[in-house]
């Protein structure tokens, strides 16, 4: 019985993860790898072991490699300055340290990690059609073109957008994105929604020019600047000035 | 000369004129028509008197090798829309391809034609410059006195002035033959709003202005379950700190468009934030907002007080909510309050609370534990007249 | 028996004579063919929309073969793929038929739109051309108000044009609506209610929108053009001044064959304009939209552009809300959508057919005008203008003001105060600066007509002063001090300002494809004679 006890309390304090912050948390291979790189870039503004630096940058405990992922291989991080909110950009890291990175930081705090394996498509187009257009939409818009949000904050194109950081992105909630749990959003349900955007993008434009696929705006611009513009140099053309 | 006289010396012209005259060329009788007509032709000058110039030639050319085109592209168009695989499918990639194609061989098959219309126009036709008289201003004066005169006339033949009781027979006859025109239409297509919505528990009407499909009514008394859109019951687990989920009544068809003014949205917040909120509606409990929020999770309409879009931009770490539509922006954690934009009222807030199995429903908690069924309290979506709630 | 022979050659004059038995056509048809019709490119502007509106007739019919309105419930189960199984309306799903399973229904589609768009652009750009050369003016002023409301028709007609599919992007449009409808004091509720037959969205609204969008309205619209047409043809066409010009004739070209094989050309290019536009640049693409509900709405929402500057004025509307009680009985609310969505409109359609009278009264001119005003000679209307336009494009740019953030990296937040400010100082801004360019305009003229034409040569004199030589436009006053000015009046029409505009120089490039090296190479092998004077000036001008 008592063996039993230490058995399971030896695992338990083999595997579980550390919540002291301050101590020296047990990391294997890729995570050492990580924290190297994270104390390289990182720490200037995310602090020793992660704890965050005030005005500088947020606490990091509890976020899950799969935040990290998505931040570092979209560039986002390491930002270059503080602002409204931080753009995509090229990163800095290739996507094997980001997920070495993203170890080291789930080794810190725990957190949400992205499943195993490399497929995150689903094969659930229509029904992925459906859970955009009433979760996502509204901020990435109709055409996964992004839009504006208040104060200078916007929701990003997905146009350069892969599989992997779609599903990080809704999982782990960047910056002002709400968190779109597993519970909420299941892993299934994730797929089907990233297969829909994939499909949108890859897919051409049945019409022809997709014009941003932002709707009216464009269309107003190009009535004007192509339409009028062309027939009124007809008119000069047909009747002239007399 | 005035008009009179000017049509005198017309006439006069016209009956000289002889057209059966053998020395009058075909253009003196156009342009003996035209002046019939008050036009004087002042300059025509064909462009190719001598025929068969070099230049005549290549115009002429240049035109039918554009009406060939005309032909190539129409017969392009017709062959491609009859054979072209059009028809979409996830594999056929060229499916893509058959509206722009249409569209250009159409396109140019029109333009050219306007353009070999216009040159013909421009470089064929003979350059001419006509004038034309206005013949404006008022009609003659014999003319509008006789027409006045006859129209009194009309007047006196019908004899109102002297029966005058005819007259106001008439009228007091057609007026209500008036509004029986206007009756279908208005009386047809009038609804009233204040007493046409669904009915309500106890038996009575309700307005479609202050009721949604959270109100408890006799065929749904509630507490009605908050539900994702295919109509599963949610559980607070199923929204992370810092998510958002639109959820809906679950009745039958809540989350179709018979219930529009529904659609709500809830939000896990944030301990600091939550507390937050909780400070302001302490502090709001002068009206009908009594702590609706359970734990953490709030629920507030998604429909706008402004225009009535859904109000869905989320920003989790700002705490406000963005309509899309005009830009207004609410302050959830200052219960939904508009803090941007031109919208006037806050967000309404549906009362929370967890049923027995453990999901949310639509409901006040009663101090003994007990859940009374309740829809919003404030009425839902864009402002209106009646609105008689003085608080915002 | 002998066969009777049909004279092929003599069918054209016995049909002729057949119909003048019957109808008397003779002289009513000559009338018609000699009518004169002035020349310049900017009286071609109102037939862009005159054409327009019949391919939107062509392809609306096609379209409304394979239409179907109702709100039914259905199930997609069609073309295309990222659609299939999901309900829908069956006004959706049959758009999305003619967008996918009916042969050439996409273009179809994309045509009908893009040509509501281009007769709104064109009714609008004709409207201004009206405005700014006075051509409202007496007698005209009936034309105008007809005018304008074919603008409305058509505003009217577009939005419930698009808002037919029921997808969800014209479906928000709707509940705006119907909040607009909503925010009228008194009967707000009564009005969106009758409408809507219930609550927003019900199952009405589609049908009756389709009857008012394919019977109701083009039928005012066709009886309104008519008449526009038909005032156009009695009180005959506005001209520019000129030579030989008068306020009392008309000077161009007949009917037939010139005018109307330009006319019908244009047709043509305006047709082939909007097949191009159908099928190079995709519209409305309403499979990304997805049908409507309640509970969708995408960031870039925005109606069509020539209804966005109601969006504007709605987006830069400040909260300002008016409740209280009336008379102590009851409490009531005044929503603040009500102000830029239903005043705005009511003040922007009244107010312009008001203007011609106003400004009648304003010049006490009772007069009859048929001779067209260079807007720099009217630097009052002309920057008044300059005004309206400028508080119309705050409002349409601010109704896409999202786009632009973030497009451009702006605080959304920022764009709409810049727009709210924007409103209220560059109309007034606008006002000055065009006035002023006017005046300038205006001096101009007039200092070319007193000294002459810039040569752009330089001469030295003895003296030591340089001075640049000008061309006079007519003979010289000597008299007096002999300071050389002109004895010319401005007549109201362009005045030449550059040498090769008075013959004394030829024109820059002639030919249209292909530059032409010398006057004997002219298209029609005309050589000009050159005028003594023009000789002279050519032997200075050559540098020998």
């Amino acid at each position: 019985m008592i063996a039993a006890l230490a058995l399971v309390g030896g695992i338990y304090a083999a595997f579980a993860p550390s919540t002291a912050a301050s101590g020296e948390p047990v990391l294997d291979g890729a995570a050492k790898q990580g924290q190297l790189l994270y104390n390289d870039s990182c720490i200037s503004c995310h602090g020793n072991n992660g704890q965050g630096v005030e005005g500088r940058g947020p606490s990091l405990i509890g976020v899950g490699s799969a935040a990290v992922e998505f931040q570092v291989t979209t560039g986002r991080m390491p930002a270059t300055r503080q602002e409204a909110q931080a753009e995509r950009k090229t990163p800095v890291f290739t996507d094997e340290q980001a997920q070495e990175i993203g170890a080291y930081i789930q080794a810190l705090g725990g957190g949400p990690q992205l499943p195993e394996g490399t497929d995150l498509r689903g094969d659930n187009i229509a029904a992925g059609g459906e859970l955009f257009r009433v979760n996502c939409s509204s901020c990435h818009s109709f055409g996964a073109g992004g839009g504006a949000l208040s104060s200078g904050k916007f929701a990003p194109s997905l146009d350069e957008s892969t599989d992997r950081e779609m599903y990080a992105a809704m999982l782990t909630g960047p910056q002002n994105m709400p968190v779109f749990g597993d519970n909420q959003l299941s892993p299934q349900e994730k797929r089907d929604i990233i297969a829909y955007v994939q499909n949108m993008k890859a897919h051409a434009d049945q019409g022809g020019l997709g014009i941003g696929r932002i709707g009216p705006v464009s269309e107003g611009l190009v009535i004007f600047l192509v339409g009028m513009v062309v027939l009124i140099f007809a008119t000069l053309w047909i009747a002239g000035k007399s | 000369m005035t008009d009179t006289t000017h049509h005198a010396a017309g006439h006069a012209a016209d009956e000289e004129f002889d057209a059966d005259d053998p020395r009058m060329t075909r253009f003196d009788l156009v342009r003996e028509g035209a002046r019939r007509d008050g036009v004087e032709i002042v300059h025509y000058e064909p462009r190719f008197p001598v025929p068969g110039t070099r230049r005549e030639k290549r115009i002429v050319r240049s035109l039918a090798l554009m009406f060939l085109l005309v032909g190539l592209f129409a017969t392009a168009f017709v062959v491609i829309y009859i054979a072209w695989p059009w028809h979409y499918s996830i594999s056929n990639d060229n499916a893509k391809w058959f509206t722009p194609i249409l569209g250009l061989t159409l396109g140019l098959s029109l333009a050219l034609l306007g353009v070999a219309m216009i040159t013909w126009g421009k470089k064929l036709l003979p350059e001419e410059i006509a004038v034309q008289d206005r013949h404006d201003g008022p009609s003659d004066s014999t003319e509008a006195k006789l027409t006045g005169q006859t129209i009194l006339n009309m007047g006196d033949e019908l004899g109102l002035k002297r029966r005058p009781v005819l007259g106001l027979a008439a009228l007091a006859g057609l007026a209500p033959l008036g509004a029986v025109a206007a009756a279908p239409i208005i009386g047809g297509l009038i609804k009233d709003p204040h007493t046409t919505g669904p009915k309500l528990a106890d038996g009575q009407k309700s307005s479609i202005l202050t009721t949604t499909g959270w109100t408890p009514t006799e065929a749904n008394p509630g507490p009605i379950a908050l539900t994702r859109e295919d109509g599963t019951k949610i559980r607070p687990e199923d929204v992370s700190v810092g998510g958002q989920m639109t959820v809906f009544p679950g009745i039958p068809g809540g989350a179709s468009n018979e219930y529009a003014d529904s659609p709500t949205l809830l939000i896990h917040l944030r301990d600091d934030d939550a507390a937050a909120l909780e400070a302001t509606l302490i502090n709001e409990n002068k009206g009908p907002v009594e702590g609706f929020n359970w734990k953490n999770y709030v629920a507030y309409s998604k429909i706008c007080t402004h225009a009535g879009c859904p109000a869905s931009l989320y920003e989790q770490q700002t705490n406000i909510l963005l309509c899309p539509c005009h830009q207004s922006q609410f302050k959830i954690t200052n219960n939904a309050r508009p803090i941007f934009g031109p919208a006037t009222r806050r967000l309404p807030m549906l009362p929370l609370a967890l049923d027995p199995e453990g999901f949310f429903v639509a409901g006040i908690v009663q101090k003994d534990g007990s859940i009374v069924p309740s829809g919003y309290t404030v009425p839902v979506g864009p402002g209106f007249w009646e609105r008689s709630d003085k608080i915002s | 028996m002998k066969k009777p022979k049909v004279d092929i050659a003599a069918l054209p004059g016995a049909s002729a004579r057949e119909i003048d038995d019957r109808l008397q056509v003779a002289t009513p048809l000559r009338r018609l063919f000699n009518k004169v019709f002035p020349d310049h490119w900017s009286f071609l502007l109102g037939e862009i929309a005159l054409y327009s509106f019949i391919v939107l007739l062509l392809t609306g019919t096609f379209l409304a073969l394979f239409f179907d309105p109702s709100m039914q419930e259905v199930v997609y189960n069609g073309s295309y793929v990222p659609l299939k199984g999901i309900s829908m309306s069956r006004a959706y799903e049959t758009t999305l038929n003619l967008s996918f399973d009916v042969r050439g229904g996409l273009i179809m589609r994309q045509m009908h739109h893009w040509a509501a768009l281009l007769f709104m652009a064109a009714i609008v750009v004709h409207m201004l051309r009206v405005f700014f050369t006075g051509a409202f003016r007496k007698p005209r002023e009936l034309n105008w108000i007809i005018g304008l409301s074919l603008f409305w028709l058509g505003f009217t007609e577009g939005f419930a044009g698009y808002s037919l599919p029921d997808d969800a992007l014209s479906g928000t449009g709707l509940r705006i609506a119907s909040a607009i409808m909503l925010s009228i004091p008194v009967v707000g509720s009564w009005v969106t209610t009758s409408l809507f037959n219930g609550e927003f969205p019900g199952q009405d609204i589609l049908p009756r929108l389709y009857i008012l969008h394919v019977l109701l309205v083009p039928a005012i619209l066709l009886v309104l053009i008519t008449v526009h047409m038909a005032l156009l043809v009695k009180q005959k066409h506005t001209q520019w001044p000129g030579p030989g010009r008068t306020n009392h004739n008309v000077v161009g070209i007949r009917m037939f064959p010139a005018f109307s094989v330009k006319a019908g050309g244009f047709f043509m290019i305006v047709f082939g304009m909007i097949a191009l536009l159908g099928g190079i640049f995709q519209i409305n693409p309403i499979w990304l939209f997805g049908p409507y509900k309640a509970a969708v709405v995408s960031a870039a929402s925005q109606p069509d552009w020539y209804v966005m500057f109601l969006d504007g004025s709605t987006r830069l509307m400040p909260p300002w809300e008016f409740r209280g009680s009336l008379f102590g009985y009851h409490y009531y609310t005044l929503p603040p959508l009500f102000w830029p969505t239903v005043v705005l409109p009511g003040i922007l359609t009244v107010l312009p057919m008001l203007y011609p009278f106003m400004e009648a009264r304003w010049n006490k001119d009772r007069q009859s005008h048929h001779l067209l005003q260079r807007p720099r000679d009217v630097p009052n209307r002309t920057a008044l203008g300059a005004m309206a336009v400028s508080f119309y494009l705050v409002l349409t740019l601010s109704g896409g003001n999202d786009v632009i953030a973030d497009k451009f990296h702006i605080s959304l937040n920022a764009m709409t105060w810049a727009g709210r400010v924007g409103l209220l100082i560059i109309p007034p801004l606008a006002y000055y600066v065009t006035h002023r360019i006017c005046l300038g305009l205006q001096q101009h003229d007039r200092e070319v007509l007193a000294h002459g034409v810039e040569t752009g040569i330089i001469k030295r004199l003895p003296d030591g002063r340089f001075m640049e030589i000008h061309q006079p436009l007519a003979d010289v006053d000597h008299h007096g001090d002999g300071d050389g000015h002109g004895q010319l009046e401005y007549a109201g029409w362009v005045v030449p300002k550059k040498m090769n505009r008075v013959g004394a120089l030829p024109p820059t490039e002639r030919g249209f494809f292909r530059p032409v090296e010398d006057a004997t190479q002219r298209e029609d092998g005309h050589v000009p004679e050159m005028s003594a004077e023009e000789k002279h000036q050519a032997e200075i001008l050559s540098g020998d």
